[in-house]
């Protein structure tokens, strides 16, 4: 009998080990091929590396452009961020602790939004934006990044705030807070996990947001990473493998950062998303 | 529940959020809606054509074409995000050590960014030089199927499809796997006590105890398939010729490059419907199980 437990457990190992070797593998090789010489790499892109070098991560960073690239998606990100988690607390503050009577139609009105896929909003944004002029700013990024995030993010803060015990107001009330002070003072700072909940995901989904960058912006210097990294796919051809791997090996760091250090909120969102 | 009466207030917590939601979500899809019945270059004067730019789309083979790839397209990544997805979930259940470990790993392909993971799938299919799946069908002497997966007229939707597929089963397993060991261990207990098997404790108890988890769960996948976009645009915009060509990326090419505005919003409008009426079909498939099973 326990003999018996012990071989389905290595048979259960083995295809969980076979899974993760494809999910794996590939990131690995990634990174393998982001410290390997670009001769190497254009002959035998998958042999076992023989030599290390950092040659190709100092010339995409000593390029100039690359780094431009990076300063604008962490731009793009915090300023998204920081409307976010401002707009969504706000929101649903409102609509669960305010007596008023439209409250569940607006909430609705929110959620609904999951549903709506992000691609009909590009021509009209598209054309709204140059009619503006203002393509090529990180303004016609953060707004439909703010947008499309507010359904989800709303949702989630709405599932706290539900959960604060009208009391803590209402003693509040008594003492003389307003309704902003008990927002700013008690509410908010109540939410601490909900906030950095929503700020990890999204400063991932932000990050590597490739549809809107790739419609709204062309002019090199307002590219974020996202799609500046196509420069380096399309642009030295079959010739420079080794700072294209570098390239990306640089993009896909911040999120890596992210997700390894708050793995348990990024998650934690994700899954609340789908479970409520 | 609601018990805070400033008004004033209210409408200040309200109205910025409600702003930026009216006008980067329900704005575009007033205007895309208004534009579909409208011929527009993005230069001259727009043209009222009423329902022309429907009637072109019904009319329009590669339409027809895409709408078909993506449902192809849909199907390979729902089965393979879902079913590997759920696999994996219910097996770490079984296992003990590592788990947390295992599930961070089965994660981080969800972190990479599109362009990434086309490149490196782009690489892995090549065959000049040798890509990794060629080298594998080398190696295991299936030299004469190898070929370049992406310019192959027969191969390029499933190419495009897979990595798709592939960089979002870490995400679907850690839905199912919390879903899975939030179950309440008493109830399990309770049939493993009336002499419930392991196999039927999973299909019997487990699996319909999660199935709110896993109606959502494909709705995500389904709506996040039907949108598809990113990978497809990269790996072969929609070629070679047409037979990779989803609806997003020939909504992509008539606005942007043919400049077809109205054409390109009927198609966005159209896919808006689509995406409704698949969360409708799943919602109300899972609500007749229900009934069923209700009645039982």
């Amino acid at each position: 009998m326990k003999k018996k437990i012990s071989i389905r457990k290595i048979i259960f190992y083995v295809i969980v080990f076979g899974f993760l070797i494809i999910q794996i593998y590939p990131v690995i090789w990634l990174f393998l091929a982001s410290v390997r010489p670009s001769i190497e790499l254009a002959n035998q892109p998958f042999a076992i590396p023989k030599s290390i070098t950092f040659v190709n991560y100092m010339k995409v960073i000593l390029d100039g452009r690359f780094s431009g690239y990076i300063v604008n998606s962490l731009l793009v990100m915090i300023e998204s961020v920081v409307l976010i988690i401002l707009l969504s607390s706000t929101v649903a503050y409102a609509i669960t602790k305010f007596a008023m009577p439209f409250n569940k139609h607006i909430y609705s009105f929110f959620t609904m939004g999951i549903m709506i896929p992000i691609q009909i909003t590009l021509i009209p944004l598209f054309i709204f934006y140059s009619n503006l002029n203002i393509l090529n700013t990180k303004f016609s990024l953060v707004m439909p990044q703010v947008g499309f995030a507010l359904p989800l993010s709303v949702m989630l803060f709405v599932s706290f705030y539900s959960f604060v015990p009208n009391e803590i107001i209402e003693a509040a009330i008594i003492d003389g807070c307003s309704a902003y002070r008990i927002f700013w003072k008690i509410v908010l700072p109540l939410s601490k996990n909900t906030v950095i909940t929503v700020a990890s995901m999204y400063s991932i989904f932000i990050w590597n947001d490739f549809i809107f960058a790739n419609t709204f912006i062309s002019d090199s210097a307002a590219k974020t990473v996202a799609v500046g990294l196509r420069d380096y796919v399309g642009a030295f051809g079959n010739v420079d493998w080794g700072s294209t791997y570098a390239a990306i090996g640089l993009s896909v760091l911040p999120p890596m950062l992210i997700y390894f250090f708050l793995n348990k909120w990024v998650t934690a969102g994700m899954t609340m998303g789908s479970t409520k | 529940m609601e018990i805070l009466k400033d008004k004033k207030a209210y409408i200040l917590f309200l109205l910025p959020g409600l702003f930026f939601y009216l006008m980067s979500v329900f704005y575009p899809i007033e205007e895309s809606l208004r534009l579909s019945f409208m011929s527009w270059d993005g230069i001259g004067s727009k043209k009222f054509v009423g329902f022309q730019n429907y009637g072109n789309m019904l009319t329009d083979k590669i339409f027809w074409s895409s709408f078909i790839n993506n449902i192809i397209y849909v199907v390979i990544v729902v089965l393979i995000q879902l079913l590997i997805g759920l696999l994996v979930a219910v097996l770490l259940t079984y296992l003990t050590r590592g788990t947390n470990l295992l599930r961070t790993l089965y994660y981080v392909p969800c972190l990479i960014t599109s362009v990434a993971v086309s490149q490196l799938f782009r690489s892995i299919y090549s065959n000049e030089p040798v890509g990794l799946l060629n080298q594998f069908f080398n190696t295991v002497g299936l030299s004469n199927i190898s070929c370049a997966w992406l310019a192959n007229l027969k191969t390029a939707l499933v190419a495009v499809s897979v990595p798709e597929g592939w960089r979002f089963i870490g995400l679907y397993m850690v839905i199912f796997y919390t879903a899975l060991i939030s179950i309440d261990t008493e109830i399990l207990e309770a049939a493993t006590v009336d002499g419930a098997t392991k196999w039927n404790l999973l299909w019997k108890i487990k699996v319909p105890m999660i199935r709110p988890v896993c109606e959502l769960a494909l709705i995500m996948c389904l709506t996040g398939a039907l949108r598809g976009f990113d990978i497809p645009y990269l790996l072969t915009n929609g070629g070679p010729g047409n037979v990779s060509e989803l609806l997003s990326t020939y909504m992509y090419k008539k606005a942007f490059s043919s400049m077809q505005y109205g054409y390109g919003s009927s198609i966005a409008v159209f896919i808006i419907i689509e995406s409704l009426l698949a969360v409708w079909m799943v919602k109300s498939i899972f609500a007749i199980r229900e009934r069923n099973e209700g009645g039982k």
